[in-house]
């Protein structure tokens, strides 16, 4: 209850400040969702990417 | 009939007798809200269009058997029981509204600023997405550039290279060469700049070999300045290939290049 009156009242009474917390919310948002689908993708196709495979053809020099 | 008189206006008290005389044979519409009297008469005073029947007006039912009696709309009509659209806070009647009012709030403008965020993240995607497919691809960034052996290019001798489709000058001066373009007097030029904002390594010159005035390729090791000479109109560069005398209005292009190492430049 006093969790959602400070947050109402901090992020989404003024437009200003709704405004300034999507755009936020959409950085935020777009690092976690890229990151994660990424991730998922990586997981999903291990051991097939060039980057999980890559030392089995590099030479030291 | 009666929507005539509801219509007509200022001419409605005279239709108001026509109003009467209707009261024709049509079944009703719900048998339980005929009004059982037997005259029915429309108040001449009461205001014909009142806040009960502005929406629809009076209606007119009567039977065989009946006598004619006027039903207004509303008195059959359930009251509308809003209970689905009701957010659950809100159901009791009993219960004050504003106790809950923060929590709804929160949650109506949580569900439209998520919507918004990902309204703004798949624009962003979109724009960037159609933006990027604009460039260049990297298969045609890796032949703009051109990589030179800088060991094949004896001192004091100028190379030209095709690179973009434009012939390019690499020049290994000699250090004479260095200490009198690094003197010249600046107020000299056509089109001022020192040497040593035309070149890295100030024993590498590399230019673009296209002439500024209209574009012919200059000869190399040639002209009044010992650096560069264009056949068709006659500019003459110096050895930074900087226009000295001649039609040509400015400089020779530098192109953006780097040294890897001491062996090699890599130019675009």
């Amino acid at each position: 209850m006093a969790l959602s009156r400070t947050l109402y009242g901090l992020l989404f009474k003024k437009t200003s400040t709704f405004a300034v917390t999507i755009m936020v919310g959409a950085v935020v948002f777009e690092r976690v969702f890229d990151q994660a689908g990424d991730a998922l993708f990586e997981g999903l196709n291990r051991g097939k990417l060039w980057k999980h495979i890559k030392h089995n053809y590099e030479k030291e020099e | 009939m009666l929507s005539v008189v509801a219509r007509a206006g200022t001419v409605s008290p005279y239709l108001r007798a026509a109003c009467l005389a209707v009261a024709g044979p049509l079944s009703a519409v719900s048998p339980a809200a005929v009004v059982k009297k037997d005259t029915v008469l429309l108040d001449a005073n009461k205001p014909l269009l009142c806040g009960h029947c502005a929406r629809t007006g009076p209606t007119v039912s009567s039977r065989l058997n009946a006598v004619a009696g006027v039903r207004f709309a509303h008195t059959d009509i359930r009251v509308p029981d809003f209970s689905v659209y009701r957010r659950p806070e809100v159901m009791d009647p009993k219960k004050s509204a504003q106790d809950s009012g923060d929590a709804r709030k929160v949650f109506s403008y949580l569900m439209t600023g998520s919507t918004a965020v990902l309204g703004v993240y798949a624009a962003k995607t979109v724009v960037t997405q159609f933006i990027s497919s604009m460039s260049a691809s990297a298969d045609v960034l890796a032949l703009s550039k051109i990589e030179i052996k800088l060991s094949v290019i004896p001192e004091g001798k100028n190379m030209t290279f095709k690179w973009r489709g434009k012939p390019l000058f690499v020049r290994h001066r000699t250090e004479k060469e260095i200490a009198t373009e690094a003197s010249v007097n600046l107020s000299e030029l056509r089109d001022p700049q020192h040497d040593k904002d035309r070149v890295t390594n100030p024993k590498w010159v590399i230019v673009i070999g296209v002439c500024t005035h209209l574009g012919c390729v200059p000869i190399a090791n040639a002209g009044e300045y010992g650096g560069y000479y264009c056949p068709c109109h006659g500019s003459h560069y110096d050895a930074s290939g900087r226009i000295r005398k001649g039609p040509a209005p400015l400089n020779l292009e530098v192109p953006y290049y780097e040294f890897p190492d001491d062996e090699t430049v890599i130019v675009g």
